[in-house]
């Protein structure tokens, strides 16, 4: 295991939910917990800063157990889903409160706080209330206040999830370039895997409240290790392996492979042994993305969806994949289909 | 290791320590040494004497019988005045439709030996009523003469109640989503259809919980009864308590007594309570939709102007007349009952000891306001932030209002006839008594702004490196400002207007505002009272503003 970074090993159990959950986050890492809501994401954070009490197992962040380690004395600072900024306070008295947890002298916080609001691309709101603030605005000053605590680990819960989509995306870019400067561990949780995809260090899928699976992000979605995560990760299409695949082995099993790694042909495709071919599927409907057309098919009754870069003249149309792109699953096991 | 799970909570369960002790020792151990005087018998022994003696007795059975009927009576026209106007309040825009609703919410803070002295001012036989009515007539005789009668209790009690009703029903009904009747409107139902298949079952549980709620007010009066029931005819469970224990001496009885008028308080608030958690769960708070709707036709416009007439006849022409009357006599205006008050000018009869029931009242009043305060907020962040136990903890809370503060009095009577006590020990008594009244108010206050208060903020300081106690006091505490000063300013007002438990504990040498006002009006002196109420209806006009002014303020969370 990991010797730097955070370690979590956590144990809950709650009415009707039971959290088992094991990963590493290393040091330096921007990592994103995804999962469907009700998954234990924003519990385990909650587990994370100690603010909810920890049934069994460890946390453990740069060598030093934090199990039994009160919240405030932990160093882990969280920015909330609803960002939880202080009303009563203005902009500057908010990240200076952590500030002043920490006594630092006035002349070095006003400097301290000048420097955060910077950071965060709003110079010159320290006299505003939260009340006049937007939505992006408040999630960058809730942001500086928790780097203002100095954290040694930063918690993001959905953080912009409250936001519009255009803010989205720059608030998330920001995110990524902050984290860079600063180069605070971050555990940033989100239910949208593009946001999680575009801006992860490591990506940590979570279902039922255990770990399915946690690496970089291309390998989640090239090398997804359970179908859940294969289809939770990205469009892809299902089928029961029985219908290509002959082998006794794989009767019971699904095969899985991506929209985009499907060829569509404009003639009936050869034999060609690398890919399976399926033809005279039925185009449903197509719908226009800007850079591709995304179809649906109907292939022996089965749905599947493909993209291509033109729109497909009749109505049936015949189409290929690589063997080499196509998963097969059965039961817990995940392998490619043999070549 | 457990302990972070206990740090905060911890924290959390010390703020509750001292009104938990305030209430166990103030509250529960009076109440204890009450009612066990219910089962001694006079041999000094335990026995079932007291209790079968005062329910055999006819007399007792009759007081009984005539408090519920009185109350279920006065609840009973207080609803069917108050429903046509919460009606139209709720449905119609007319002219002084604000002045009515805000008016309405007077009785609210009002303490009742002003109820009294207004009815009595303006009702009496020679009030502003019958003297307007006997000039433009020319009358020889007053022709209105309901004083000392049950028609003057159930009138009073209509005049103090009706405007609880009709404000709690048109506010929830002004909440209303009216696009459900919009819709049964669609779907072909008629307009009295759709008033009794889908708005009155929705205004149902409000109806009920105004009811229940004013049910326990006219059950547990006390100084209506006091003053305008006129004698042992007209004579509630509250005023026999007092009279047993006050004048009788029987101590045994009274708490027998006591033990039937806090089973049937209770009852009324378990109704009270689970009606009120039906309202809060029933239906979404919807911004009021103001519709510009004008009374229609003659009958509309003949029922807004009744409505206002009867609302500033009931609510605000008493409280009129006490000013007036303060200063105005029929020898024309005079300043000297406020000079006697102010020891300017040497004062007759009971006015000699007013100057001093003032100081006593605001010191009183003061103390109370604060520990009541500091206490309730105490009590309410334990409540808010604890995980197990809320109910059991809020219910703790608010169980000194199961009980009549003539009860809470008696407790105190008991106590102070045992210890052989200086004037200095009386007041610290009735500081006690007002605080135990005060508290429940309080956190009435104070819990529901404390629920506005999302537990993130504190989460948040707490990632931030805050104990729970600096969380507390540097981010839930200011944000409670303006909600503390308003339960403040409310335990005020409650103390300065407390009238049962004070006469019931008190011997006579303590004074305060409300019992000089009664002695007054019990010698007649009523411009004296009059100087004294309208100090008295400053304080509650206080309180009315605050309470106004705090309603319309939402807090951005």
């Amino acid at each position: 295991m990991h010797t730097s970074g955070l370690v979590c090993a956590l144990g809950a159990s709650y009415e009707e939910f039971t959290l088992n959950a094991q990963f590493a986050v290393e040091e330096g890492e921007l990592a994103c917990i995804i999962g469907p809501s009700g998954c234990g994401k924003s519990t385990t954070l909650q587990l994370i800063t100690g603010l909810l009490p920890l049934k069994e197992g460890s946390i453990t962040l740069f060598g030093n157990d934090l199990t039994s380690v009160p919240v405030h004395h932990r160093q882990i600072a969280m920015v909330f889903q609803e960002y939880a900024l202080f009303p009563h306070m203005s902009v500057a008295e908010n990240i200076a409160y952590p500030l002043k947890l920490r006594h630092i002298k006035k002349s070095q916080r006003t400097r301290r706080v000048d420097e955060l609001l910077s950071l965060v691309s709003l110079e010159g709101y320290e006299k505003r209330k939260s009340d006049e603030l937007s939505g992006g605005e408040k999630q960058r000053v809730a942001l500086a206040r928790a780097l203002a605590s100095d954290p040694q680990l930063l918690l993001l819960d959905e953080p912009l999830s409250a936001l519009d989509a255009k803010l989205r995306k720059h608030l998330r870019e920001e995110i990524r370039r902050i984290h860079d400067e600063t180069g605070i561990t971050t555990l940033y949780v989100t239910h949208d895997q593009e946001e999680a995809l575009s801006i992860a260090d490591r990506i940590i899928v979570m279902h039922e409240g255990t770990v399915m699976q946690s690496g970089k992000a291309e390998e989640v979605y090239h090398a997804p290790n359970s179908l859940f995560v294969a289809t939770f990760i990205g469009e892809g299409n299902t089928l029961p392996a029985h219908l290509l695949h002959q082998d006794d082995e794989a009767r019971g099993g699904v095969i899985f492979f991506r929209p985009e790694q499907v060829t569509v042909h404009a003639t009936t495709p050869g034999e060609y042994l690398p890919h399976l071919a399926f033809s005279d599927a039925t185009v449903e409907s197509c719908e226009f993305q800007g850079g591709r057309y995304r179809l649906h098919t109907r292939w022996q009754g089965h749905p599947i969806v493909c993209y291509c870069d033109r729109r497909p003249r009749t109505t049936s149309i015949n189409f290929s994949v690589r063997k080499q792109d196509i998963l097969l699953f059965e039961g817990t096991n995940s392998k490619n289909l043999p070549r | 290791m457990r302990l972070r799970e206990m740090e905060q909570s911890r924290f959390y369960q010390h703020l509750a320590v001292p009104a938990l002790l305030v209430i166990t020792l103030f509250f529960l151990v009076p109440l204890v040494i009450t009612l066990s005087s219910a089962f001694i018998g006079p041999g000094g022994g335990f026995s079932l004497a007291p209790i079968t003696r005062v329910f055999t007795d006819p007399y007792i059975l009759r007081i009984m019988r005539f408090t519920l009927i009185q109350a279920s009576l006065s609840t009973l026209t207080s609803l069917v005045v108050a429903l046509g106007g919460a009606y139209l309040l709720s449905s119609y825009s007319f002219r002084f439709k604000r002045l009515i609703l805000a008016l309405s919410a007077v009785p609210f803070v009002i303490p009742s030996i002003l109820v009294v002295l207004g009815f009595v001012i303006f009702f009496g036989n020679n009030g502003f009523l019958n003297t307007a009515l006997m000039k433009l007539f020319s009358l020889p005789e007053p022709p209105v003469r309901i004083l000392y009668s049950y028609k003057a209790i159930i009138l009073a009690h209509t005049f103090y109640n009706f405007p609880i009703i009709m404000n709690l029903v048109a506010t929830y009904a002004m909440h209303l989503d009216r696009r459900l009747e919009a819709a049964s409107y669609t779907l072909g139902a008629s307009k009295a259809k759709t008033f009794f298949a889908i708005t009155l079952p929705r205004l149902l549980p409000a109806i009920i919980s105004a009811s229940s709620l004013v049910f326990l007010f006219c059950f547990s009066s006390f100084a209506i009864i006091l003053v305008l029931g006129g004698g042992p005819r007209y004579t509630t469970m509250e005023v026999e308590i007092y009279r047993q224990a006050r004048m009788v001496g029987n101590t045994g009885a009274a708490a027998a007594l006591s033990l039937f008028s806090i089973a049937v308080t209770s009852l009324m608030l378990i109704a009270y309570n689970r009606s009120q958690r039906r309202l809060a769960k029933s239906e979404a708070y919807l911004q009021p939709l103001f519709l510009e709707k004008r009374p229609a036709g003659l009958v509309g416009r003949a029922l807004a102007a009744l409505y206002t007439i009867i609302t500033l006849l009931f609510v605000l022409a008493p409280i009129i007349s006490v000013i007036v009357r303060s200063v105005y006599s029929s020898s024309g205006f005079t300043l000297r009952w406020y000079r006697q008050l102010l020891n300017v000018e040497r004062a007759t009869s009971h006015m000699g000891s007013a100057l001093t029931a003032l100081v006593n009242s605001l010191l009183i009043a003061l103390i109370v306001s604060f520990i009541a305060v500091s206490l309730g907020i105490g009590l309410a962040a334990s409540i808010q932030r604890r995980r197990r136990g809320r109910g059991t903890l809020e219910l703790l809370g608010m169980l000194s209002m199961t009980v009549s503060s003539v009860i809470i009095g008696l407790g105190y009577f008991l106590i102070a006839s045992r210890l052989v006590g200086r004037a200095s020990l009386s007041y610290t008594l009735v500081v006690l008594a007002h605080l135990v009244i005060a508290l429940p108010f309080a956190l009435r206050v104070l819990l529901p702004e404390y629920r506005k208060i999302p537990a993130t903020y504190t989460n948040s300081a707490r990632t931030l490196g805050s104990t729970p106690a600096r969380a507390f006091f540097a981010v839930e505490l200011p944000l409670l400002k303006s909600a503390m000063v308003s339960s403040a300013i409310f335990a005020f007002a409650i103390s300065m207007g407390e009238f049962n438990a004070t006469l019931t504990l008190a011997s006579s040498t303590i004074v305060t505002l409300p019992i000089v006002m009664y002695r007054l009006i019990g010698s007649y002196n009523y411009q004296g009272a009059c100087a004294l109420g309208t100090i008295l209806i400053a304080v509650s006009a206080l309180v009315f503003i605050a309470t106004t002014a705090t309603k319309g303020k939402k807090h951005a969370y």
